[in-house]
């Protein structure tokens, strides 16, 4: 039913060679400067991937997304941001096991706590999901708006807190980047989600990137 | 005699804009790497006077790129451009022998201003 859906509203089922490169290189861009940010706070170096850049029904999510792959307990703050014809969600998913290092670097004193962790959360993702939005849209010429973060869940595993089902859209394109701290056990992912319908007029946008 | 520039990037999108933003007046032979080992295999073959040099690729990144330049002394002048502003990734790139960091994405103003710099035009 879904791909049918997508075919009848005429979207492309995949991204061209020449489109993955592009959302992939404008990626690495806006992750870039969002973990020069993130290295400033933490005081450490942060390694960064190439990022991966995806379209695929949302009903396939769980399978097309490794950064909800693994078995921990995790917790996730999602952002939502909207502008020129474009919608889509930002989240930051972050081990549960991570906490103490990130309280640490960050100089949280005291007892571990949910508050603490929830604040811990709020930070990180106010930082990573800003700075890649502004990195995002200055080199795609758009202006965005941002909803106000959310816990989306806590000590669950990240399958559990994505639920697709929810979203009224069948086809995203997704951006997932996975930051890791040198010399630290700390694993965070970001991972952007735009709406169906966003994705021609994002595809439009690129194109002018590649032609000009 | 035009001047080898070899721009290596996995990204085409970005070996594109790079090339773009060189000065028009440069007399230069472009070639093009996507990997860190393509870019050592063509600086041996003296295809690149002057290299530009994308720190995040896959198969070998851009810091073995300038390791290997170092400890091989090979012939060629490394200008890193890269999406990775950390402080310490321009500091690393400049202790293994990056003469110039320039930011992405790739400003022609700030390519020329490099080049002339260091006397490569």
């Amino acid at each position: 039913m879904s791909s049918d859906h997508a075919q009848e509203s005429g979207l492309p089922q995949e991204l061209t060679e020449e489109q993955r490169d592009c959302y992939q290189e404008i990626a690495n861009i806006a992750m870039g400067q969002a973990a020069a940010l993130l290295s400033r706070l933490l005081g450490v170096f942060i390694k960064l991937p190439i990022p991966r850049v995806n379209l695929f029904e949302l009903a396939d999510l769980n399978m097309a997304l490794q950064s909800l792959d693994h078995d921990e307990a995790a917790s996730a703050v999602c952002q939502g941001f909207a502008g020129d014809g474009i919608t889509g969600e930002a989240l930051i998913i972050f081990n549960d096991s991570n906490f103490e290092d990130i309280a640490q670097l960050m100089n949280y004193s005291g007892e571990q706590s949910e508050a603490m962790h929830v604040e811990l959360l709020m930070d990180v993702a106010n930082i990573l999901i800003g700075a890649f939005l502004k990195g995002l849209a200055n080199q795609m010429d758009l202006t965005f708006s941002h909803g106000h973060p959310m816990v989306l869940g806590q000590h669950k595993l990240v399958r559990d807190l994505l639920q697709p089902s929810r979203q009224p859209w069948q086809q995203t394109l997704a951006i997932e980047i996975t930051y890791s701290l040198e010399d630290h056990p700390v694993n965070c992912d970001l991972l952007l989600l735009f709406t169906e319908d966003s994705i021609r007029i994002m595809n439009q946008k690129v194109a002018y990137l590649l032609d000009d | 005699m035009p001047t080898s520039v070899l721009i290596c990037d996995d990204s085409s999108l970005a070996r594109k804009q790079m090339a773009r933003a060189l000065p028009r007046q440069w007399e230069v032979d472009i070639s093009y790497a996507t990997n860190g080992e393509e870019a050592l295999a063509a600086i041996k073959a003296g295809q690149a006077d002057v290299l530009f040099l994308d720190l995040t690729m896959p198969v070998m990144d851009g810091y073995e790129v300038l390791e290997h330049i170092r400890r091989e002394d090979l012939p060629t002048v490394v200008i890193v451009v890269s999406g990775d502003v950390q402080p310490e990734a321009v500091a690393r790139a400049r202790s293994l022998g990056a003469l110039e960091f320039i930011k992405k994405p790739i400003d022609p103003d700030k390519t020329l201003a490099a080049l002339t710099q260091y006397g490569l035009l």
